[in-house]
């Protein structure tokens, strides 16, 4: 027989995985992965009684930005938000070059995962969850309304996400000498645990570091524009600061990109949500 | 469903692989593929050494986007490992785990685990007491006791 005996006052580790999936399904019935678009004043409504730095900036934001995409902050809104931003703007420029393109930048990120002594099983099923995404743009069976609802699929949802976790975690400890000065500084770990503990388990919240890394590995230029309380010289000038992820900077034999970002991302301490331009 | 599909694949990969790593057996339920066996061999230079250890793989349905639930049928005394259920304490089994690990490699973890016990972070405190206090020595030959009690199949023959 192989039952579990009991323990007493201890909960077992299956009791505290199922709690742990509880709340993760009541977080998911307020609020689906990728959200409705909404105007950019929804923003400023929920800091209407709120720091007066954050309502200046959201002024600014709205100079250059008209709408916003929310995502649930479920720790994986940063690879969600990428996800549906790129595709859904890959689908309106119809931009199947682009399509293309990307999918040689997956099928090198497929190998280098080889390289570093992945089987091919344990992220074949991921990768393909995202390539039938870029065929249906390519092919033009993937609709508006479509990737909507892939993009709030629970199953191509994290099947995507982690798929770009094994990239991006691919890539990181492809380039490790790049990236371990970043990672020692901030988290005090060596490449192969913060890849093991911060970047491949589903729900690990992403930095810098792994929006670095996506970027290079996909070629996508990601824009994360930060709204925080920091008051730059403290005059009446507040910019709302933006930070360009170009990839192949910091990748000499790859050509710098120079185009406009796709993936225009609001970074607000913890979360990420989705900005779309005026 | 894909964690049927993933194990189908896992298990032609373990019948490939039989010969390549021989310190661990892993063997699917007949019956069901979400059940699986193994016996893993206790590493060189540690207590458990000479002892082939039993784990039960119960694994969940959202495998592999969840962890599969792994503890010691074999009794042994190491500090990460429940004395009575077998329970291990081990990241990537929890809140570290990833669709990158497999069972095959979940063993190697465990293996590991036994050579280099985390007594930190006990779920045998008596265990975990002894390596905290210094006292190496009284955790390996109480390691070593159950090793043969539990683990070595025929000494009692």
């Amino acid at each position: 027989m192989d039952t579990m005996p009991d323990l007493g006052d201890r909960p077992r580790d299956d009791e505290i995985m199922a709690q742990h999936y509880a709340i993760r399904a009541e977080e998911a019935e307020k609020m689906s992965f990728i959200g409705d678009k909404e105007p950019l004043s929804s923003l400023a409504a929920e800091y209407e009684s709120g720091n007066a730095i954050f309502k200046k900036k959201i002024e600014k934001l709205g100079e250059t930005y008209g709408a916003l995409r929310r995502t649930r902050g479920d720790g994986n809104c940063f690879f969600r938000a990428f996800m549906f931003s790129y595709l859904e703007n890959l689908l309106e420029t119809r931009n199947e070059a682009e399509a293309g393109r990307v999918k040689d930048s997956v099928d090198k990120c497929k190998q280098s995962l080889l390289d570093l002594g992945h089987s091919e099983f344990t992220f074949e099923d991921f990768l393909a969850s995202f390539t039938d995404q870029l065929d249906g743009v390519q092919d033009g069976s993937l609709s508006a309304d479509q990737l909507v609802e892939n993009s709030r699929d629970q199953s191509i949802s994290d099947s995507v996400v982690m798929f770009f976790r094994f990239i991006t975690s691919g890539e990181i400890r492809k380039r490790a000498d790049f990236f371990e000065p970043f990672i020692v500084g901030t988290s005090g770990l060596s490449v192969q645990q913060f890849c093991r503990s911060s970047v491949e388990p589903m729900g690990e919240e992403s930095d810098h570091v792994h929006i670095t890394a996506l970027s290079d590995a996909l070629g996508v230029l990601i824009r994360i524009v930060y709204l925080d309380s920091s008051n730059g010289d403290g005059g009446n000038n507040l910019d709302v600061n933006f930070h360009d992820f170009i990839p192949g900077q910091c990748v000499q034999e790859q050509p710098i990109l120079k185009s406009k970002p796709s993936v225009v991302l609001l970074y607000r301490p913890g979360h990420y949500d989705i900005l779309y331009e005026k | 469903m894909a964690s049927r599909a993933r194990l189908f694949k896992e298990y032609k990969e373990v019948q490939r692989e039989k010969t390549a790593d021989s310190d661990i057996q892993l063997i699917c339920d007949e019956n069901n593929i979400y059940r699986w066996t193994a016996h893993i061999k206790g590493p060189a230079d540690t207590p458990y050494q000479e002892g082939v250890f039993q784990l039960s793989i119960n694994v969940p349905e959202q495998y592999p986007l969840v962890p599969p639930q792994v503890r010691f049928v074999t009794k042994i005394f190491h500090p990460n490992v429940h004395f009575k259920t077998g329970e291990i304490c081990l990241d990537i089994l929890k809140t570290a785990w990833s669709p990158a690990w497999t069972l095959q490699s979940v063993c190697r973890a465990i293996i590991a685990l036994m050579s280099h016990p985390e007594p930190d972070s006990p779920l045998n405190c008596d265990c975990g007491n002894l390596l905290r206090s210094g006292d190496h020595r009284g955790y390996r030959s109480m390691a070593r006791m159950y090793t043969r009690l539990a683990a070595v199949p025929n000494i009692l023959h």
